[in-house]
């Protein structure tokens, strides 16, 4: 990867959210100071209600935080917008539409006639059905474009997300479980293609996630989160594991493992009464 | 001394503050070290004391052989290996130099740890320094990864209290992140204290060793009673207090001792500058030039 990995491309500065609730007030989210570099691939882990996804849909702009600042390339967050894709663990695709038209539609606010949010003259037509062809072809999904949602896997179903979020050429790709609700053996292997993707696109990625094993893998840094309420990052694991990755390799790589079972330490020894207490 | 830590000196400015002159120490059986350096005086940014004192803040030198240590033959001699200088201050002025030296025989399973967090640049503490003696490669690695928040792992829960943090057992949930690899290294004890720093950033030093080396055989922290009657000079209390497993009859003994240690340890407290009567070194801590209580090592 040749993106700069120093520089701050997202930073959060000391963001706290609290959501009204009949009970009161919850403080979901405490004292979030985050930096993420251009190119750099950051995981977010922790147990369930630790506001992972609480702080992604902050950066995607789905939500605004309470208290703090957030800023993506220079300009603070006050909205969602297209530098910003969000893949969810639910896929969000449209049934009726194919997979193609998914991507499409997609595509066509972004970078189509009457769309103002690039400031970019809009594409023809024939520029924007090569958008998402290339889109598509980029998570291998060529033969299936005219399928419709319906008619593919569960895996599949999350490519085209990807196609789509990717299609729009976003500064950050922030995914939300992706990979949650596959089976194993997709899962794999579609962490085997985002990691070939991220690789050729250089993209920067922000991933919520339960799984240890995938966040070692795909990252170069692990973002640990404290138990809620009140959540914050407790410590911050850098993955110095060489690109690109393989999977089969890394599994008897010690520096793997003892990357693993950081992670572990942390969710397991030290935030484990969450499950303890269940 | 059979702990961990195997000799304790301070060094203190002369009264012109143009030098450091010895203070005192806890030589335990070191005595050629001990010889080598009662009489010397270092100036600033001479030998490791000096180091510290130039730098405005705590230095680890893991190999004193080769380096700008001064009594490299007779630490050699006397098997020490590795010395770290800690600077104190009362307000913005020097008040001593603490040097602590370890071994790194088979005996002396440890890790001594120097995090540093720069507030102008994040909120991230991570490794500025590190030794890691006979603890293997697997810990530092992790050491090495990890970037703790404030009041979170070890040195993050010192940098949040600002207060010395004693944890007994690394392995049982304790809230040390990287207690597996401590555990199959030995290390079972962790202790970390703030320290002071000139150049604005928040540092703390820890100390890992394991049972058969332990940090000190008593450790005593000593703070601010809690509600005070004189908030200017308030009375210390004993806030902490851990003792390695050892015969009922030393227990006795360390109990006696430890009560006619508090003059000492009052009077570290107020001027800032370590005391020691052996077996005991009183060493103020002071992470922002103010001490805020007084950790009692017990060797």
């Amino acid at each position: 990867m040749t993106a700069n990995k120093t520089s701050k491309f997202i930073e959060i500065q000391g963001v706290e959210q609290t959501f009204k609730t009949k009970k009161g007030d919850f403080p979901a989210l405490r004292d979030i100071h985050l930096t993420v570099a251009k190119g750099e691939f950051v995981a977010l882990i922790g147990h369930s209600g630790c506001g992972k996804s609480t702080l992604l849909n902050l950066i995607a702009g789905l939500a605004m935080p309470t208290a703090g600042t957030l800023i993506c390339a220079n300009r603070e967050i006050a909205g969602p917008g297209p530098e910003r894709a969000v893949v969810f663990q639910n896929h969000s695709l449209l049934p009726w539409l194919t997979c193609f038209e998914n991507v499409y539609l997609g595509v066509e606010r972004v970078f189509g006639a009457g769309s103002k949010s690039t400031g970019a003259a809009s594409e023809n037509k024939s520029q924007l059905k090569a958008r998402t062809d290339a889109a598509l072809a980029l998570v291998g999904l060529t033969p299936a474009a005219q399928k419709r949602p319906g008619e593919i896997s569960g895996g599949m179903k999350q490519r085209v997300g990807i196609a789509r979020a990717l299609a729009m050429e976003p500064k950050v790709l922030l995914m939300d479980e992706p990979f949650g609700a596959l089976d194993a053996l997709t899962r794999a292997r579609l962490q085997d293609e985002l990691l070939a993707i991220v690789q050729k696109t250089e993209s920067t990625v922000v991933m919520v996630t339960h799984d240890v094993d995938e966040a070692v893998l795909l990252s170069d840094k692990i973002v640990m989160m404290t138990n809620g309420p009140a959540a914050t990052i407790g410590e911050i694991l850098k993955v110095n594991l060489p690109r690109p990755r393989n999977r089969v390799e890394l599994a008897e790589d010690r520096n793997y493992v003892h990357y693993r079972k950081a992670v572990i330490d942390f969710l397991y020894t030290r935030q484990g009464h969450v499950e303890k207490a269940a | 001394m059979n702990a961990f830590i195997r000799v304790i000196e301070y060094w203190v400015p002369t009264a012109d503050k143009s030098l450091l002159e010895f203070g005192g120490a806890m030589f335990g059986n070191a005595n050629r070290f001990a010889a080598a350096t009662r009489s010397l005086c270092f100036g600033k940014g001479e030998g490791l004391p000096g180091q510290a004192w130039e730098q405005g803040r705590p230095i680890v030198l893991r190999q004193l052989g080769d380096s700008y240590f001064r009594r490299a033959k007779a630490a050699e001699a006397d098997g020490l290996t590795c010395g770290i200088a800690l600077p104190l201050y009362k307000g913005t002025a020097l008040t001593a130099v603490v040097v602590i030296f370890c071994g790194d025989d088979a005996q002396s399973a440890g890790a001594i740890e120097l995090w540093r967090n720069d507030p102008q640049e994040n909120t991230d503490l991570s490794l500025a320094d590190g030794y890691y003696g006979l603890t293997g490669d697997a810990f530092e690695f992790i050491s090495r990864s990890i970037i703790f928040r404030r009041g979170s792992g070890l040195p993050g829960i010192a940098w949040e209290k600002q207060a010395p943090v004693f944890l007994e057992n690394l392995g049982k949930g304790s809230g040390f992140l990287r207690a597996d690899g401590a555990v199959k290294v030995g290390i079972n004890r962790g202790f970390a204290i703030p320290c002071a720093a000139q150049d604005g950033s928040n540092v703390v030093m820890a100390f890992l060793s394991a049972l058969a080396t332990p940090i000190a055989q008593k450790l005593e922290i000593w703070e601010p009673a809690s509600n005070p009657t004189d908030t200017e000079n308030p009375a210390i209390e004993c806030t902490f207090c851990f003792a390695e497993a050892m015969p009922e009859s030393q227990t006795i003994h360390y109990q006696v001792r430890s009560h006619g240690a508090r003059a000492l340890i009052e009077q570290a407290f107020a001027s800032g500058v370590p005391a020691v009567h052996a077996p005991m070194i009183a060493i103020p801590v002071a992470p922002q030039g103010k001490v805020t209580a007084v950790m009692a090592l017990y060797f």
